[in-house]
């Protein structure tokens, strides 16, 4: 009897194996769940004998379905049916989590999945004797994003876990309860224990599956692979990783579970936290690149969580190392969306930028971004910090950075949409008999309004930090700060060392351009008096005449052409907004730091303000971030962009990220490549703080446009992070396929 | 009849630009800024830049941005516009190129292609990009239409990027004056010169001027310093064989013989072949003119590798610019 050799299966061939596997998944939940605009988070549905569809407004304000466990039974000891404070949050966290049957794939070398979002349970989200209707108002007049009730947004520290592994952490609990006796420590360290029981139980049942699989597994090789997954998972209940793979695999459990428990996604410095664990394995002689590569391509189709490679120390020295380069190749062998941010600084290895935009042109899936890492680091130390603080600060959100273990910072939560102020404060001059509109006068009231919404949001702020430990603690990240288990505090309640918290303002395009054409048609011109103006902007340009009116006030220059009015409304927008944010602090004298940024909310944010005079529509778009509006120059020259938000930096540490889209002809004969690196580098040679760069063919993302399923793969940075095209709502694939066609 | 040609001011010089692209990435070496000016000798029928010939202004009109307000009609006193049951009509041969009709068109159905610039207006478009320049080994470009045409413009605006330390190129046809183009050697960093056909009378039917100033002024730049690209764009009948190719190839290498024989240094004459692309079909429809080339099928990315293996052959290095993508 002769046995048939099988050849092994290659690295590429698993993972492209896995890569589909991924689509097929993700494909499965478009079809079930909807479009959304957000994050390629790795969630899978339920098992379909176990869930049950809700149908609701998801995040991106589509109506979408949720798939919930139809068994999971929420244990409220609170009259609203809510799920409050510690204790509460991790003993239904625990029964959700024991819940999830276990995720192995015999072509992974990691196991690990997760299938529904605690948050979908928690109803209601807020507590309500916590009552903040006397900020209602205010918050509700400015349409504010103001704070209250953020979840995760800050970033924990890798090591704390790497080090101690689930036993050490469960142990540093139990030795602190002994401490710390008061009612707030005693109900946070029975939700972190909750939180630990029900992962490390977890973990086991991915070792019993693995092992069951194991069993049945005919291939050799997927076999052997099974079986190391089951005896590393079994280690991994209680004992700290030892080996790169190992580290690989608690990262992802920690990771996964605080996708369950509130969405976190934070990952923070990925080539730092894993190197020691690398350079072990290859001294001896036990871990191949290619091997390490497979590992961290088996990481990012789990968790696309953000991250950054390459960047300073805390004097400066640049710490790129050989896994930062492998980090970048295992985002190229996926070809997913991932969110593997650069560094690129004055010290850092130009080799790790150069391969970064390489791939960016061969894989056009927006992968990886780009970090300014000088002047975020510059930026933070402007509040008062060392510069080597700043340093320390790692990339690991859509658009921000944080001190992994030691900051608290509700980073992207927070946004002021500047579109918004504007409508009240040119109402409020309309609509005041005693004024004589002027631009002057239309900008008093602006930055008095504007100054009213941070002030609003800093009160929102302090009212968040004082009750939201009682409501929805962040237990996840908790383990893995530098003082939450020592203090018995949640990092949301003095359990961290530092509070920087973000405001970001969004829309200012929209504003810029609006003053500029006011100051233009208006004012200088009197092609329309301010009555006609407030008349059409009440009908949002109705009828033939209110086009003309409002084609009349978009023809003039706008923000990003270069030497504009625009561009100097642009400049006075952002510096108004930074020197408001940074006045004071918030009365309770909690730190803020100014950032613009929209996130994908240009749609629903624009949804809450009507018609503005640079010619947008009612409920039409808000403009992305710091950027132009699409059209802004004829060539749509990526220079002027790149000198446009560069000017409109806050400056503070926070980033105002420049989201561009390039054609994939720029790399004819590789000097594209060469002077795409320079565009980088000159933009943050002049002040920014972050790219988020697609490659984006037009004509196939206008065929993916027309038919989804053309191009399922088409993978876009819509804005911090990427997704795939195909899963976005028909809105945010309009606005993208806009910014594109705009550059004719 | 479109109206003469005005003279240049002697003390402030002028230029009509059509436009400034920023980020401009295949005229030169780097990150460039082109400044492309209005006017050509030549009457190539397949010309990407057709905007560029005439060296006055020109009214273009996009008929799918017209709201059919009927401004333009109330505005021109020569009555070229008319609201025919709602929809709008342009009358060219009316036209004065007052743009008095651009003025009012909050549509920007109407545009005025080309503006009188000054040289500190065109500085003030280039210099905002100087950091792109620098980290890129970039600078400007002048291209067209023929710069040459309005040396005295051109000649102002490099010496004023070279003063500021920039890198300067120039895009010409080669049909104009040798007087006009050596005005601008001086202040030029690079030459890139455009051969299409070595046979006079073909070039004259393609492009309406016979090719004895080219070649001439060809070799007149060759016997300068100056680095110089020669560059042919292939277009399906008119220069698409192997012979073709090779016999400009050949022209090429024997001026970077002669280069070569006369300076030991890096000749630096180099060539590179381009194909013919069909993007140009809506600006002429928006100038109002029928598209000469629109039954012309751009090279294939085949045929432009064994174009640009002819010219190799010829013992000259040979970029290909057509590998298949539209530039």
């Amino acid at each position: 009897m002769t046995t048939a050799t099988v050849s092994p299966l290659t690295y590429a061939e698993r993972i492209e194996r896995l890569r589909a596997t991924k689509l097929r998944l993700t494909q499965e939940k478009v079809r079930e769940l909807g479009a959304s605009d957000m994050d390629d988070l790795p969630i899978r549905l339920p098992p379909a004998a176990a869930r049950k569809m809700v149908r609701g407004v998801n995040a991106s304000g589509v109506m979408a379905f949720d798939a919930l466990f139809k068994d999971f039974v929420v244990k409220s000891d609170h009259p609203s049916g809510g799920i409050f404070g510690a204790r509460a949050c991790g003993e239904n966290f625990r029964a959700l989590l024991d819940l999830h049957p276990a995720c192995v794939d015999a072509a992974s070398s990691l196991a690990g999945g997760y299938m529904s979002h605690f948050t979908a349970y928690r109803q209601p989200a807020w507590r309500p004797e916590f009552d903040y209707s006397h900020l209602h108002a205010l918050q509700q007049k400015y349409k504010l994003h103001h704070g209250v009730g953020a979840i995760q947004h800050f970033c924990q520290d890798q090591t704390i876990g790497l080090r101690q592994g689930w036993g050490g952490i469960l142990a540093r609990i139990r030795h602190y309860r002994t401490v710390n006796r008061d009612d707030e420590a005693q109900s946070l360290y029975d939700g972190l224990e909750h939180f630990v029981l029900a992962t490390q139980a977890w973990i086991g049942r991915h070792a019993t599956a693995a092992r069951e699989m194991a069993a049945r597994e005919p291939d050799p090789e997927l076999r052997q692979n099974l079986e190391e997954i089951a005896a590393i998972s079994d280690r991994l209940v209680a004992a700290p990783p030892q080996t790169f793979r190992e580290a690989c695999q608690w990262t992802l459990y920690y990771q996964l579970a605080g996708k369950v428990y509130n969405m976190a996604g934070a990952l923070g410095r990925i080539d730092q936290f894993l190197y020691p664990f690398f350079e072990r394995d290859r001294a001896n002689g036990t871990l191949s690149g290619e091997e390490a590569i497979f590992h961290l391509a088996c990481y990012f189709l789990r968790d696309t969580s953000y991250t950054q490679i390459g960047g300073p120390d805390a004097d400066g020295h640049d710490l790129t190392n050989a896994l930062s380069h492998l980090v970048l190749e295992a985002a190229h062998r996926i070809r997913i969306p991932v969110n593997v941010g650069v560094s690129v600084g004055r010290n850092t290895d130009p080799q790790l930028l150069r391969r970064g935009v390489e791939i960016l042109f061969t894989d056009r899936t927006g992968t990886p971004k780009f970090l300014g890492v000088d002047n975020t680091s510059a930026g933070f130390a402007r509040n008062g910090y060392p510069i080597e603080l700043g340093r320390l600060r790692a990339y690991s959100g859509c658009h921000w950075c944080a001190l992994p273990g030691r900051e608290y910072t509700v980073n992207d939560c927070v946004k002021v949409n500047l579109a918004a102020v504007f409508e009240v404060a040119f109402k409020d001059l309309m609509s005041d008999p005693a004024a004589t509109p002027s631009v002057d006068e239309l900008w008093r009231r602006y930055e008095q309004h504007l100054r009213c919404s941070v002030e609003t949001v800093g009160r929102s702020l302090d009212f968040h930090l004082d009750h939201m430990y009682e409501v929805f603690p962040e237990l996840h990240l908790d383990l893995l700060c530098h003082g939450p288990i020592e203090r018995g505090r949640d990092a949301s309640h003095g359990g961290v060392e530092f509070y920087n918290l973000c405001v970001d303002a969004a829309g200012l395009a929209t504003v810029a351009d609006s003053f500029a054409a006011v100051e233009q048609r208006v004012e200088r011109e009197g092609q329309l008096t301010w009555a006609e103006l407030n008349h059409w902007l009440e009908t949002s340009w109705a009828g033939l005449e209110g086009e003309q009116a409002r084609l009349l006030m978009k023809g003039v220059p706008r923000f990003g052409s270069g030497g504009s009015r625009a561009d100097h409304f642009g400049v006075k927008v952002a510096r108004s907004f930074t020197a408001i944010v940074k006045e004071k602090p918030t009365p309770h004298g909690y730190n803020l730091i100014p950032g613009i940024f929209s996130w994908a909310a240009t749609i629903t944010m624009g949804k809450d303000v009507g018609a503005t005079p640079n010619g947008r529509h009612a409920r039409g778009s808000i403009s992305h971030g710091p950027n132009p509006d699409p059209g802004f120059r004829r060539d749509a020259a990526p220079t002027a962009l790149a000198l446009a938000v560069a000017a409109v930096q806050p400056g503070y540490g926070n980033t105002a990220p420049m989201q561009i889209e390039l054609d994939p002809g720029l790399s004819r004969s590789g000097e594209g490549i060469e002077q795409v690196v320079a565009l980088v580098r000159g933009h943050f040679a002049l002040g920014g703080t972050q790219i988020n760069m697609n490659i984006l063919d037009k004509k196939m993302l206008l065929e993916a446009h027309r038919d989804p399923s053309a191009h399922p793969d088409l993978v876009v940075r819509v804005t911090g992070f990427s997704a795939y095209f195909a899963s976005l709502s028909p809105e945010m694939r309009q606005a993208i396929v806009d910014r594109v066609v705009a550059q004719e | 009849m479109r109206p003469a040609r005005q003279p240049t001011p002697k003390t402030t010089p002028s230029g009509v630009v059509f436009n400034v692209q920023r980020f401009s990435l295949h005229d030169g070496p780097g990150i460039r800024t082109t400044v492309f000016l209005k006017g050509c000798t030549l009457r190539c029928f397949w010309c990407h830049n057709p905007e560029g010939q005439h060296a006055t202004p020109e009214v273009r009109y996009y008929p799918d941005r017209c709201i059919a307000c009927g401004q333009c009609v109330a505005a021109c006193p020569q009555h070229a516009h008319a609201l025919v049951d709602g929809v709008h009509t342009f009358d060219r041969a009316r036209c004065d190129f007052a743009a008095a009709c651009v003025t009012v068109c909050n549509a920007r159905a109407l545009e005025t292609e080309g503006r009188r610039m000054s040289v500190a207006e065109v500085m003030a478009e280039i210099l905002p990009d100087r950091p792109f320049y620098e980290l890129s080994g970039g600078g400007v470009t002048l291209s067209g239409g023929e710069p040459a045409l309005n040396h005295g413009f051109a000649r102002e605006v490099l010496r004023a990027c070279q003063a500021q330390g920039l890198h300067t190129a120039v895009e010409t046809c080669g049909a104009v004056s040798w007087t006009a183009l050596r005005a601008l050697v001086p202040h030029t960093d690079q030459f890139m010169m455009d051969l299409k056909v070595i046979d006079s009378a073909k070039h004259r039917a393609a492009t309406r001027q016979t090719n004895e100033r080219i070649l001439a002024n060809a070799r007149r730049l060759a016997a300068t310093h100056v680095p110089l690209v020669f560059r042919t764009p292939v277009v399906p009948t008119v220069n698409d064989t192997p012979a073709d190719i090779g016999a400009i190839a050949a022209f090429v290498r024997q001026l970077r013989d002669q280069r070569q024989a006369r300076t030991a240094a890096d000749a630096a004459i180099t060539y590179e072949i381009m194909p013919f692309h069909r993007l140009a079909a809506g600006k002429y429809a928006s100038l109002g003119q029928a598209y000469p080339a629109a039954a012309i099928e751009p090279p294939s990315p085949a045929t432009m590798a064994a174009l640009a293996e002819v010219a190799r052959q010829q013992g000259i290095a040979t970029v290909n610019r057509g590998d298949g993508r539209q530039p």
